[in-house]
């Protein structure tokens, strides 16, 4: 409505205050890209163990090392992102439990404590209490990498970020990082058969994540307006435009070809070239993402 | 009690001395506003027209501020008064991400969030907030939404046909009402912002919180 009036009543803004820049910077999308490889690897592990076991014997230590180290780099950037970082604690003393950020704090403490008790018992060998703890830690791993998108949807002034897309594209984003960082970290300690397993889910979660970009971006302006004034920065010459589609060819589109070769040729090099791509372009998404309805003017 | 404002766009002259009192009552630092009041020229030279747009927090009923707000640091008074406790802020910026209307910034000073609170403590006081008491023309009406026969709610009455609030399809129940306004002055899409340009200054946007 707003839109189709502009051309008859030429409407400008002559006098007003500087717009705020953007708000949530790019160490919000370190902290999304960094929880995706540390939730997303304890999901892919438990997948293995239950589908391929003997895949996976030596990788239990170094999942939960990989996991932790991310999970603390989710924790470090999200810190770094607070205007005032020393009172991080008041989450914990004074936690209003309507807010995604509340839940999201207590659930990754919980979390990373879960993955500090699993790297102890794969450092002592406790295979059997490790995949008890495991299937506890996966469980949580699920509202862990979600939490982000409840708190996007808890952005009532950003229209583009609904939880249903929102809840899916987490979820794919930890399947995808996950099964890529398990390529790169099993190499040729995988059977075959883990590998095409791991080869399968990449592929899936790059072919779904993109269909709903892709839904989003062609059905997303039909459903609203401050929607698709959002998305011409990804449109036409719009100043995100050439970064989306560089994040989705990284991200997904080429993954999934070099996946559908790999398979052809049983080629270990390209799965891993796939993997790689994979995490360099869910960064570059998820940024882009994040942005765009930054650059709209509230008011 | 429920607490709200009114603004008549029909008798604003855009002469920001609401804006000006709300920044000296509140202290509030350079390159940041509670208030502010916007200018739109619609038309097309010689027909032109200039509106003028006091814009503040809305105090909403169903507040996206204070439900993203991990600390209750955001928070609503007895009087319906959405407040923030500067002390227990950790400036996580949600606030900021959350209101659609773009009223929270966060402090260069204090790197807390903060926005108008309806001048909370003078309200405490009896007194009305500094807005309403610089406003020449007497366009800001303040007062109690449950009380029939305060201002404001006779204001309502009169012009009941009239009254708008800034996106209404948000679901935040603002208490925070316009008379006379249109798409122009309240919705931002309906407005051009050419990069670069405005009355005085060249300065489109600021880092939030002064880093960052
Ligand atoms: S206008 Fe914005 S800051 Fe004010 S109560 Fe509503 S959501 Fe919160
Ligand atoms: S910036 Fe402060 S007031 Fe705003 S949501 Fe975060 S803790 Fe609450």
């Amino acid at each position: 409505m707003a839109h189709e009036i502009l051309a008859a009543t030429n409407a400008v803004v002559t006098l007003d205050v500087a717009l705020p820049g953007i708000v949530w910077p790019w160490l919000v999308t370190v902290n999304m890209w960094a929880k995706s490889i540390g939730t997303g690897v304890i999901l892919m592990l438990f997948m293995l163990i239950r589908m391929h076991p003997d895949s996976v014997k030596n990788l239990r230590l170094p999942t939960a090392v990989v996991a932790f180290i991310f999970i603390n780099i989710f924790l470090l950037f999200t810190l770094a992102d607070l205007h005032q970082p020393f009172r991080m604690w008041h989450i914990f003393v004074y936690s209003s439990f309507s807010s995604a950020i509340a839940w999201g704090s207590l659930m990754a403490t919980v979390f990373l404590g879960l993955l500090v008790i699993l790297a102890f018992l794969a450092y002592k060998k406790n295979n059997e209490t490790f995949d008890k703890v495991l299937v506890w830690t996966t469980i949580l791993a699920i509202p862990v990498t979600l939490y982000t998108a409840a708190l996007m949807a808890q952005c009532t002034a950003r229209e583009l970020w609904q939880m249903p897309t929102e809840a899916a594209q987490m979820i794919l984003a930890a399947t995808l990082s996950g099964s890529a960082a398990m390529i790169l970290l099993g190499g040729s300690k995988l059977s075959d058969e883990a590998k095409n397993t791991l080869g399968v889910v990449l592929g899936l979660s790059a072919l779904m994540a993109f269909i709903i970009y892709m839904s989003e971006y062609i059905f997303g302006p039909m459903k609203a307006e401050e929607v698709a004034a959002v998305l011409d920065y990804i449109k036409g010459d719009g100043p995100y435009a050439v970064m989306f589609w560089l994040g989705q060819w990284i991200a997904y589109l080429l993954p999934m070809l070099l996946i559908l070769l790999s398979r052809a040729s049983k080629s270990e090099s390209i799965l891993k070239l796939a993997a790689i791509l994979a995490l360099v372009g869910l960064a570059i998404v998820k940024h882009v993402w994040l942005m765009i309805p930054q650059l709209l003017p509230m008011s | 009690m429920q607490l709200g404002f009114l603004v008549d766009l029909h008798l604003c002259m855009g002469c920001k001395g609401c804006e000006i009192a709300c920044k000296v009552e509140n202290e509030v630092p350079l390159s940041t506003w509670r208030l502010r009041v916007k200018y739109v020229d619609v038309g097309t030279f010689p027909e032109t027209k200039r509106t003028f747009t006091p814009l503040r927090c809305n105090h909403c009923e169903n507040a996206p501020c204070e439900r993203i707000c991990p600390v209750s640091a955001l928070h609503y008074l007895e009087n319906g008064i959405v407040n923030i406790d500067k002390e227990r802020c950790i400036g996580c910026a949600g606030c900021v991400m959350a209101c659609p209307y773009g009223a929270i910034y966060i402090d260069p000073q204090t790197q807390t969030a903060d926005k108008c609170t309806y001048c909370a403590h003078r309200v405490a006081s009896s007194m009305m907030p500094a807005c309403v008491v610089a406003c020449p023309v007497q366009a800001n009406i303040f007062g109690d939404l449950e009380d029939p026969t305060s201002n404001i709610s006779k204001y309502i009455q009169v012009n009941q046909s009239n009254i708008q609030v800034r996106k209404p399809e948000k679901g935040t129940n603002p208490h925070h009402f316009y008379v006379n306004g249109g798409n122009v002055a309240l919705n931002p899409l309906a407005s051009h912002r050419i990069e670069g340009h405005s009355l005085f200054n060249k300065i489109t946007t600021l880092p939030v919180g002064g880093h960052h």
